[in-house]
């Protein structure tokens, strides 16, 4: 069964006289449990898709179904609420509230939802445990590297166990090795919580964790990659990067 | 330069509205100074001024020292003639009179110098020493001839017009013997000695006035010019000295500008009271200017750290916010004039009313111009400086910074301990007070600065204590939203200090200006009840016979009448000085009829203290002179009567502001004895139960007002006009409170809107992981709230700590006793004030944070 669905969507950008269209009838599911990286070059429309698969914006045509939940023509409070229970963000920057401890920002959707906290404390000690930060829990982000704030990030965009979980360039801002260290988190989420991941990124070596890469040109999908769960990541890499150079080519 | 010039026009178009906002503060602070200066030294001006005039070149006075105001013998005049060093002895006799067909009015002036009731006022003169002593401008006709005799007059030309009297008329005046007539043959012009009486005044020959007031042979006042036109304070003082010893002590020889002192003095109290305002006003607009350049410059934080990497020095960008707070400083401070000059007209008006008295000279010196126009641009470049000296420090590094944690200025983080050095000293000032008797406030204006000060810069170490204490409260009003705001008030402790700071002097204002009205008028109004007890108030232009109150007690509809007698009478202060202070003299049984005592204190029994009263040589002393001098129950106060100083038992303690609160009140028969005078000056009237107070009046006004020349005036009215008079006085504190609200206000859009603006981004990730509209608008109300509590305790505790200040300068200057008195609801009303400013303020950044874009939010970087 399919947690995510996108149908012949469309996303058309007024610039002054003239459109731009950021996503010319996209075409593609996602099944429960499965990690999805999205590749392509600088504005092929990446993010635009993202943000509407997570209901932050709406399709000019074309419709998403999220949870079984069509997305397309929501309120704004429908939509709202679409993001809090069924959605998980990962963004590059600005995921933290400077004010609050790690441990607040990875309750802070049950903290919106008004919801008790204390009976999230299993939940969050796991997922604590899960991203290596039980002995920075009291942290404040300021305190926090980069990296550990990704960390965070992702432990609170998986504290209302969302049916998907997005992430737009989780790794953008970090080091190679951080990074690698990030993208193999998302895995394990994946592979242990049955967790649906779609990440979208330019970095070849992030998007081989992934069960399948989505190819995005022009706001097209024009290939996609979906190796056998066996493969090691090397091989999964050059399938990756040769991919990519015939498309540029 | 032109890039910096441009840089600045650019950045000050962009945010035109805070510009204004600032550029608002140093106009109001400005034209409040300006104003409050100008109207200060026209209304100390003219009441000098007008008692130099009046008095022209005499330099000292003769008067009786008997109080009895029957004036004394002109034998005296051969006496004084003996002394050399005298060029004119100037005799007079002073009558007050009025028209005779005159309608008579049915208002009473009031004043804070007391009421009057209009009048005539006549100096019988000799013309030849008087226009030696006194310059009068004539403008039309002629002054008086040199017969003493003639019955002729010279009125003020103003007077003139308003009962258009011509020259050459004749005018018929009331005096004892019936109407006379007069030949009006000159006017003056209300300038010099036509000053007198507020220009209700005339001069006619000596004699003649002797003759037609029964005052043959005797004289009220012999005005003394020495040689020496312009003599030193020593050779002046030796010779009153020589002529007191002269004459002996039955005269009292003064200076006739000492009278003006009385006056000052009373108007002081109210100056202390405008000038503190003045000083506050200017805080706050200083403080509106640093508020201001201080966002401004977290602002364009970005901006100079790009400035400052492509090159540009320190001082440039230095440059920048200065070029920016001159514009400003000229700006403000040139708009701030000409409200002054404005500002200075209204409040002179207001002046006069509450002074009752003209004000001359609404001239606004360019001295004053000059002065505050320099202050506002000063303290606008003092404002902007920590600003400008934050954004020099701005490093190139800061403009690369995703989101930086900005660095905190010494001041957040060391200002504790001047604010505590600032706040020690204020209380050591307050306590020790050594200069008590400053007119201007000057040490007064400091403690409040420096408390002001003291308490803002307690905030920053403080703000996380406050926020923890009230989050829960937050909490609980704006659920799982309103923690999240609370906390964010941590993050900019600058920010957050200057808006609780602006709600701080807001709520500061509103506790001293109500605390300062309620303990005023609580007081005043029980007063003003009993003093103008009873329902039909009695006066008259000529002197009432005390037959005339049994002749209204005979009438129908009348329950109860008394007679009350105001007189000035020396006593000797425990202190050892002769000060001169007012006797109430009233009709104890008929007193206790028409109207209360209004004991202060529960110290004596009502009952026991008026029989006391009634048995003779007794006093009931005003709660200020209780004060002022220690006295209490039991001990004397040591009257001037007509055989030399007598000791008067007190017997009890009134509430009486009459006179600035110094007057004793006695009993008829203790005035008829000890000081020989017989007739009232007013009349207090209780009509019958269920009588309609108009018809009495108008059957009183049908039988006697004509006969009399009686002024009939129901007490209803005057209590309202007093009430209205009240008013008019505290409505300047009033508007000065509501503007540090607004100001207060201001604070709070401001801090808030900029706290959006630099949080775009987070509000857009909680929007996106779920966050509705509602919690973010709840969540920026209670950031705001917060800082509405915090600003509304701290302004609590420092308003009543100023309102005390206050008092302590006004009963320092003048003994009145006020009781602080706090109204309960006050307080309650100070902290929901603030809170509910702040979510007013809130709502405009909040709706902006509402609508944050999330996708445009989440992309930025
Ligand atoms: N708000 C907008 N208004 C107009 N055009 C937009 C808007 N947002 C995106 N676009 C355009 O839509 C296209 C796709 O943009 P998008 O941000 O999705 O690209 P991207 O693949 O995420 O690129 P990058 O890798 O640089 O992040 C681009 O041509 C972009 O200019
Ligand atoms: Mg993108």
């Amino acid at each position: 069964m399919s947690v995510l669905e996108a149908k012949e969507v469309r996303k058309q950008y007024k610039m002054g006289e003239h459109l731009v269209n950021a996503l010319d009838g996209v075409d593609f599911q996602v099944e429960k449990g499965e990690f999805v990286a999205i590749m392509g070059p600088s504005g092929s429309g990446k993010s635009t898709l993202l943000h509407l698969l997570g209901g932050l914006d709406g399709p000019t045509e074309g419709n998403i179904i999220l949870a079984g939940q069509p997305l397309a023509r929501l309120s704004e409070r429908k939509a709202t609420l679409v993001r809090r229970h069924n959605v998980g963000f990962v963004f590059q920057f600005f995921n933290l509230l400077p004010t609050l401890s790690a441990e607040e920002n990875i309750l802070l959707p049950v903290i919106i939802d008004g919801k008790d906290q204390r009976k999230y404390k299993e939940r969050l000690n796991s997922l604590l445990e899960l991203v290596g930060l039980t002995d920075r829990r009291h942290h404040k982000p300021d305190q926090l590297s980069g990296g550990e704030q990704q960390r965070v990030a992702i432990a609170r965009a998986l504290v209302t166990e969302p049916a998907i979980l997005l992430a737009d360039e989780p790794t953008g801002n970090l080091d190679s090795k951080t990074g690698t260290l990030i993208m193999e988190l998302l895995n394990r989420s994946c592979n242990e919580l049955d967790q649906t991941v779609i990440v979208v990124t330019h970095d070849a070596k992030a998007a081989a964790y992934a069960d399948r890469v989505i190819f995005l040109r022009d706001g097209v999908i024009v290939e996609e990659l979906k190796p056998p769960k066996s493969m090691p990541l090397a091989e999964r890499l050059r399938g990756i990067m040769g991919t990519m150079e015939k498309l540029e080519a | 330069m032109r890039l910096t010039r441009l840089l600045t026009f650019r950045s000050i178009r962009s945010r035109s509205l805070r510009f204004l906002l600032s550029a608002f503060g140093i106009v109001l602070g400005v034209a409040g100074l300006l104003a409050i200066r100008s109207t200060n030294q026209a209304a100390l001006g003219s009441i000098s001024t007008l008692f130099q005039n009046t008095s022209g070149l005499a330099k000292l006075t003769v008067t009786s020292s008997a109080v009895d105001e029957a004036g004394f013998s002109e034998d005296i005049l051969s006496s004084i003639q003996k002394l050399d060093k005298i060029k004119v002895i100037d005799p007079m006799v002073t009558i007050r009179t009025d028209l005779a067909d005159k309608e008579r009015s049915q208002e009473l002036d009031i004043g804070l110098f007391g009421t009057s009731d209009g009048g005539l006022l006549l100096h019988g003169v000799v013309p030849a020493l008087e226009q030696m002593t006194r310059n009068y401008k004539l403008v039309n006709g002629r002054f008086l001839s040199d017969d003493l005799k003639e019955r002729e007059i010279v009125l003020v030309e103003t007077y003139a017009e308003d009962e258009e009297i011509v020259v050459g008329d004749l005018i018929k005046i009331i005096t004892p013997n019936g109407d006379k007539e007069l030949k009006v043959v000159g006017l003056i012009a209300r300038d010099g000695p036509g000053q007198t009486n507020n220009g209700s005044f005339g001069v006619i020959p000596i004699q003649a006035a002797q003759e037609m007031f029964n005052r043959s042979d005797n004289l009220d006042q012999i005005d003394i010019v020495p040689e020496n036109s312009n003599p030193s304070t020593a050779e002046l003082s030796a010779l009153r000295v020589e002529l007191q010893e002269r004459i002996g002590k039955e005269y009292s020889v003064t200076y006739p500008s000492g009278q003006g002192e009385r006056m000052t003095q009373m108007l002081q109290n109210y100056q202390i009271g405008l000038n503190f305002m003045s000083g506050i006003a200017l805080f706050v607009g200083a403080f509106l200017i640093y508020n201001a350049f201080a966002m401004t410059v977290i602002e364009r934080t970005r901006e100079f750290g790009v400035l400052r990497t492509i090159g540009m020095s320190r001082s440039q960008v230095m440059g920048q916010v200065f070029i920016e707070a001159s514009m400003l400083g000229v700006i403000g401070a040139g708009l701030g004039v000409v409200l002054g000059i404005f500002l200075a007209r209204g409040l002179t008006r207001l002046m006069e009313v509450i002074l009752n008295q003209q004000i001359d000279n609404v001239l606004v010196s360019s001295p004053d111009i000059m002065f505050s126009f320099l202050l506002g641009i000063g303290i606008t470049f003092l404002a902007a400086g920590l600003p400008a000296i934050q954004a020099g420090r701005i490093s190139p590094i800061e403009a690369l910074r995703v989101r930086g944690k900005s660095k905190e200025g010494w001041i957040i983080r060391y200002g504790w301990i001047i604010g505590i050095l600032l706040l020690g000293g204020s209380v050591f000032l307050l306590v020790l007070n050594p200069f008590p008797y400053d007119v201007q406030f000057r040490l007064g204006s400091i403690t409040v600065f420096g408390l002001f000060t003291g308490a803002t810069l307690l905030i920053p170490v403080t703000v996380g204590v406050w926020e923890i204490m009230v989050r829960p409260l937050m909490k609980w009003i704006y659920g799982a939203s309103g923690s999240l705001g609370s906390r964010n008030v941590r993050r900019s402790r600058s920010r957050t200090t200057l808006t609780v700071a602006a709600l701080m002097v807001g709520v500061a204002m509103v506790i001293m200006v109500r605390g300062m009205t309620e303990s005023f008028s609580g007081d005043l109004k029980t007063w003003i009840n009993a003093y103008l007890g009873g329902d039909i108030y009695v006066t008259s232009t000529v002197r009432l016979r005390n037959d005339v109150g049994n002749r209204i007690q005979s009438l129908d509809g009348v329950a109860a009448v008394t007679p009350i007698r105001y007189f000035n009478v020396d006593w000797k202060t425990p202190t050892g000085e002769t000060e001169t202070i007012n006797f109430m003299a009233m009709d104890v049984t008929a007193y206790t009829q028409v109207t209360d005592f209004v004991f202060s204190g529960n110290t004596v029994d009502p009952q026991q203290a008026i029989e006391n009263l009634k048995k003779g040589q007794t006093v009931f002393i005003s709660s200020v002179l209780a004060e002022k001098y220690g006295l209490s129950l039991g001990n004397t106060v040591s009257l001037k009567s007509r055989g030399g100083y007598k000791d008067f038992l007190v017997v009890g303690i009134v509430v009486d502001f009459y006179n600035q609160g110094l007057v004793v009140q006695g009993d008829w028969e203790t005035m008829r004895r000890y000081f020989n005078i017989r007739d009232a000056s007013t009349f207090l009237v209780k009509v019958d139960e269920g009588q309609s107070v108009e018809q009495v009046q108008g059957v009183i006004d049908d039988l006697y007002g004509k006969r009399y020349h009686l002024n009939l005036i129901s007490n209803e009215t005057i209590r309202k006009s007093v009430v209205t008079l009240m008013d008019q006085a505290f409505s300047m504190f009033d508007v000065m409170a509501l503007i540090s609200i607004v100001v207060g206000s201001l604070g709070v859009i401001n801090t808030l809107t900029m706290s959006v603006i630099e949080r775009t981004q987070e509000i857009g990730m909680l929007r996106a992981i779920g966050t509705t509209r509602g919690q973010i608008i709840k969540m920026v109300l209670a950031e705001a709230a917060l800082m509405g509590v915090i600003g509304g305790i701290l302004g609590l505790g420092t308003g009543i700590v100023l309102a005390r200040i206050l008092f302590i300068g006004m009963t320092t200057m003048s003994g009145y006793q006020l009781t602080f008195v706090l109204p309960p609801e006050a307080i309650g009303i100070s902290l929901v004030m603030a809170l509910v400013i702040s979510q007013i303020a809130a709502i405009p950044p909040a709706i902006r944070a509402a609508r944050v874009r999330i996708l445009e939010a989440v992309q930025y970087e």
